[in-house]
């Protein structure tokens, strides 16, 4: 034990002899892996932020649908009667913190001349508080949404930036909605501008917000019926646990889509939305999807980020591992005599291997802190700027401002992996070094 | 006035009148609406077309789009293959059944859609190119006499008996010499003017009269409007294999 903290000593006394070289060395380790740390943390709160921004948008974290088919083959989505699906939701305890009842359609919006494709989402501003907080607008405001015209009907629409410059529509103009109802017959909306939305590019392709009557209306629905049911729960890490246990209640009760019957690398929502189209039934039939559901292809994005993150540290860590490999074999040479005194002196092989690899760990190490200090510190400056709401990559943030969450397993990997190759690069040298025969050493 | 004469009195008022009751009496809308559909139905043959699509959108170039159109009404079968622009070439809709399928050559997908979709960007839906079924998919509201142009017409205001057709309400000017439509009107559901379609040229095709030449007017939006031109037209029996999937896809490679 005594032996092996002289061994530690001395391989530390060493690393301090050449500092520019240890600092040089440890620097393009800390290097690496503060790289590897920022996109690691990157991606860990990237699922968790898409979704948390995803749900605001979608109103919700499980969603549940009502279905109806007609011996014609017609489906019309609607849920009539939601008191099986709301007494669920209480009987179960569900941790839910607000229910949004939403209906929607995609049609052509016009207005003098111009016509674009749109999907125009019917809220209950009275109720939604989520999305005044969510959506940014550039002109108008949300008390517009509430205004009636002289039909008695809440005909406000709020579209985003880029939908709006198409149109060359401006605040207070009428706009022609041209629509199908949940039949699918044709019909006509006529919608006032109360606000612009911020369009965020890259995400964009938001839908317009409505007033859900006016939309039901339209829709041909009945004032209380609508079309989504979304049920937000305290916490996203719920979602498929609480979906589970809704989803064996429910199916109890009333007739659903089977929700396990994706092939691979096919979207659930989408599986879902197929059966529909394949199967026949009678009567309403509900499908439940959860935003997880939805946001399947994100988990593959972070796959894809980790994934790039390892090649990355990798290919960083073979560059540097080269580096190494030369370094210590310089300095075995520079030590030539040093080790053949302390060889003479009595000094084992295995301790002389020992002692060249300890170096290196140590260098290892000092640089894998060194590395996760200045990406804390990187992560801690990034996450202090406000990108604001109306930021490009606000799907990115976490109400505007960037996140990164560090996991203890993917840092440990990290480090394990850093210390693996160095003490890898330092072995040959650490050998030769340990195998020189002391005479031959002190003569050199 | 003796009873005798008092009878024939009645009698002779009654034969005085008849004609003036005749005269009066509603027009058979039912039997008009069956003769419009049996006039452009193909119960007894299968019919096909070439129909030249022209759309036209303030602000933008005129699209042309060709299509070939297979019908088998018999068995309430169509067709429609795209055979112009060059990018949209070999993309189909089929309909089966109840089924309307449109055919991507691109991603070798079928879609389901409906019969009351557009033809590609065009106002024309499939259903203005599939059989006719005025009589049975909507019920007489209202009529009256008028004219247009030189034509003297019936103004019949038609409602949907379901809510399986497009348009919810329809006008339909009808010549009163000959039973065909010269111009409709579509309204949404809730009652708004979405199109006019007009029906200058009719042609003959076997024993059946259908509409040659067809201009459909774009009412919400200024200005755009659609031109459906037949040509090619045939009552030639057509393969069973036609209406069918492999066919599309046979063909749009």
């Amino acid at each position: 034990m005594k032996t092996l903290l002289k061994t530690v000593l001395i391989a530390l006394r060493n690393l301090n002899r050449q500092k520019r070289r240890t600092f040089l060395l440890g620097g393009a380790i800390a290097f690496g892996i503060a790289i590897v740390t920022l996109i690691n943390g990157f991606a860990g709160s990237f699922v968790e932020n898409v979704s948390e921004n995803f749900s605001n948008l979608l109103a919700g974290h499980i969603f549940v649908q009502g279905v109806e088919k007609t011996a014609a083959g017609k489906e019309y989505r609607t849920i009539a009667d939601d008191g099986i699906l709301l007494d669920i939701m209480t009987e179960q305890e569900m941790p839910v913190t607000f229910v949004s009842k939403r209906s929607e359609f995609t049609g052509s919006l016009i207005f003098q001349g111009e016509s674009i494709r749109q999907t125009v989402v019917g809220v209950d501003w009275d109720e939604e508080q989520y999305l005044r907080e969510r959506l940014v607008l550039l002109e108008g405001d949300f008390e517009n949404m509430l205004v009636m015209n002289d039909r008695g009907e809440r005909n406000g629409i709020i579209l985003t930036e880029a939908i709006a410059e198409a149109l060359n529509v401006e605040l207070g103009e009428r706009i022609i909605a041209r629509m199908r109802t949940v039949a699918g017959q044709q019909n006509v909306g006529e919608f006032v501008l109360a606000g612009v939305s911020y369009d965020p590019g890259l995400f964009g392709q938001l839908a317009a917000y409505a007033d859900l009557s006016y939309v039901n209306e339209l829709l041909t629905l009945q004032p209380k019926q609508y079309q989504t049911l979304g049920i937000f729960l305290t916490d996203l890490g719920l979602i498929d646990q609480e979906a589970e246990r809704y989803y064996e209640v429910l199916s109890q009760r009333v007739n659903v889509f089977d929700r396990a019957v994706e092939e691979d690398g096919q979207n659930p929502v989408e599986a879902l939305f197929e059966q529909a189209d394949e199967q026949t039934w009678t009567g309403v039939r509900y499908r439940l999807f959860t935003l997880n559901d939805v946001l399947s292809e994100v988990d593959e994005i972070v796959r894809l980020l980790n994934g790039a993150a390892l090649v990355i540290l990798l290919v960083l860590f073979v560059i540097i591992m080269v580096g190494i490999t030369n370094t210590f074999r310089m300095i075995m040479y520079e030590r030539v005599k040093e080790i053949g005194t302390m060889r003479a002196l009595g000094m084992q092989r295995p301790r002389v291997q020992v002692l060249f690899l300890l170096e290196a760990f140590f260098l290892a190490m000092g640089g894998v802190a060194f590395g996760l200090v200045v990406a804390g510190i990187i992560m801690l400056i990034l996450s202090r700027i406000y990108l604001g709401l109306d930021s490009a990559i606000f799907i990115l943030l976490k109400n505007g401002y960037f996140t990164f969450t560090v996991r203890p397993l993917q840092v440990a990997m990290n480090t394990g992996i850093v210390a693996a190759l160095t003490l890898l690069a330092a072995f040959l040298p650490s050998r030769k070094a340990a195998l020189m025969p002391p005479v031959d050493a002190l003569r050199a | 006035m003796n009873r005798i004469t008092y009878t024939s009195i009645l009698i002779a008022v009654f034969v005085a009148l008849t004609p003036v009751w005749v005269a009066a009496e509603d027009p058979d809308f039912d039997t008009i609406l069956s003769e419009i559909d049996d006039l452009a139905n193909f119960a007894d043959s299968d019919f096909s077309a070439v129909y030249t699509i022209i759309s036209e959108r303030p602000g933008e170039e005129r699209e042309v789009t060709q299509a070939r159109l297979f019908r088998r009404d018999l068995n309430d079968q169509f067709l429609i293959l795209i055979l112009q622009p060059e990018v949209q070439r070999g993309q189909g809709y089929l309909q089966v059944d109840e089924n309307v399928w449109f055919y991507d050559p691109e991603s070798r997908k079928f879609e389901r859609t409906t019969i009351r979709e557009n033809i590609q960007n065009s106002d024309a839906q499939n259903a203005d190119l599939d059989r006719s079924s005025f009589s049975t998919d909507y019920t007489v509201q209202s009529w009256q006499e008028g004219t247009l142009g030189n034509f003297e017409v019936y103004v019949v205001d038609l409602e949907a008996t379901s809510s399986d057709v497009a348009y919810d309400q329809v006008r339909l000017w009808i010549r009163r010499d000959q039973t065909i439509v010269l111009k409709e009107e579509d309204f949404s559901v809730n009652g708004r003017l979405m199109r006019t379609v007009f029906y200058p040229r009719y042609e003959r095709v076997g024993n059946k009269i259908i509409p040659k030449q067809v201009l459909i007017v774009d009412e919400l939006n200024d200005g755009e409007r659609t031109q459906l031109t037949m040509t090619d037209a045939t009552t030639q029996t057509i393969p069973d294999s036609v209406f069918s999937k492999a066919y599309l896809e046979r063909v749009s490679n």
